[in-house]
């Protein structure tokens, strides 16, 4: 599935940045940045950065996942998909709650991650299509 | 007369037993369904992915199983660093699909809720036994890989 989505990785874990950050880049040709707590991740959005997808862990140091979330939406990033990860099933409240619009639980799984990058393709293809 | 299959047995060979070194992880419970889901992203363009990843894990492993042994040894205990502790390991192990280290690291959270210290380093123990036969069994896996060529990396891959 050819995408070319950007998409943000908010993981402090290296091990599970390097898996899932190559899981989207080789099997959905996402184009990545990463990020490795909730507060570098707002920073980014500070900076004037976007993005079309944002992956987000839970428990991260300095500044958790719903953390960030709740000051991203806040910043007025409202189109932006941001997605939940977490081992734990109860964090999907949590990200919810915050602003997220999806959860996926971990290990991550492509299967998981494909119709959702394939809603946010259709969603780019709408707008597109809209202002031609 | 030159024996020009001998080279092609001992390549036969190799991967015979790169086969069922890789197959006796999984019957053994060492390694679950993530490590084939590693090598589904191992390709030409990085075709030493699964090896990187692993090497990433075993690098990083030994410091937070330090850093746990350290905390439980402080007074008082600090359950709640030991929890974050241990979480970090457990989501790295289960990105490489290590299944025995994954389980124990649930044990170890599990004496953490219970503020049971007796137990989480019983389970610190455990996870330091596991984790020392997962990096033995894992580098001698990739040194076998190794003998095979990088083209083989890629195509093993996909078995």
């Amino acid at each position: 599935m050819a995408s070319s989505l950007r998409a943000l990785l908010v993981e402090d874990t290296a091990v599970q940045r390097m898996v899932v950050s190559a899981m989207l880049r080789n099997q959905f040709h996402c184009e990545m940045t990463l990020a490795k707590n909730g507060k570098e991740a707002v920073d980014m959005f500070l900076e004037g950065n976007t993005f079309d997808i944002v992956f987000c862990d839970r428990d991260m140091p300095i500044m958790t996942g719903p953390e960030a979330v709740v000051k991203i939406r806040a910043m007025g990033a409202t189109d932006v998909k941001i997605v939940g990860l977490s081992d734990d099933d109860n964090a999907m409240e949590a990200f919810i709650s915050a602003g997220a619009d999806d959860f996926v639980p971990k290990p991550v799984r492509p299967e998981t991650l494909g119709p959702m990058i394939q809603e946010v393709i259709n969603k780019k293809l709408e707008q597109s299509a809209t202002l031609a | 007369m030159m024996d020009l299959s001998e080279p092609t047995m001992d390549y036969s060979n190799l991967r015979r037993q790169i086969t069922f070194m890789k197959k006796s992880f999984f019957d053994q419970g060492y390694l679950d369904e993530q490590f084939n889901q590693l090598e589904e992203l191992q390709d030409e363009s990085s075709p030493n992915f699964v090896e990187e990843v692993v090497a990433l894990f075993l690098k990083d492993s030994p410091r937070l199983l330090s850093n746990i042994e350290q905390t439980i040894g402080k007074y008082p205990q600090d359950f709640y660093r030991l929890d974050s502790l241990v979480h970090q390991l457990k989501g790295s192990g289960s990105s490489i699909g290590a299944v025995r280290m994954k389980n124990e690291c649930s044990v170890f959270k599990a004496h953490c809720n219970d503020r049971n210290l007796e137990g989480c380093r019983r389970s610190l123990q455990k996870m330091k036994r596991e984790h020392a036969t997962l990096k033995q069994k894992l580098e001698s896996y990739f040194q076998l890989l190794r003998q095979v060529g990088p083209r083989e990396h890629a195509v093993n891959s996909r078995k």
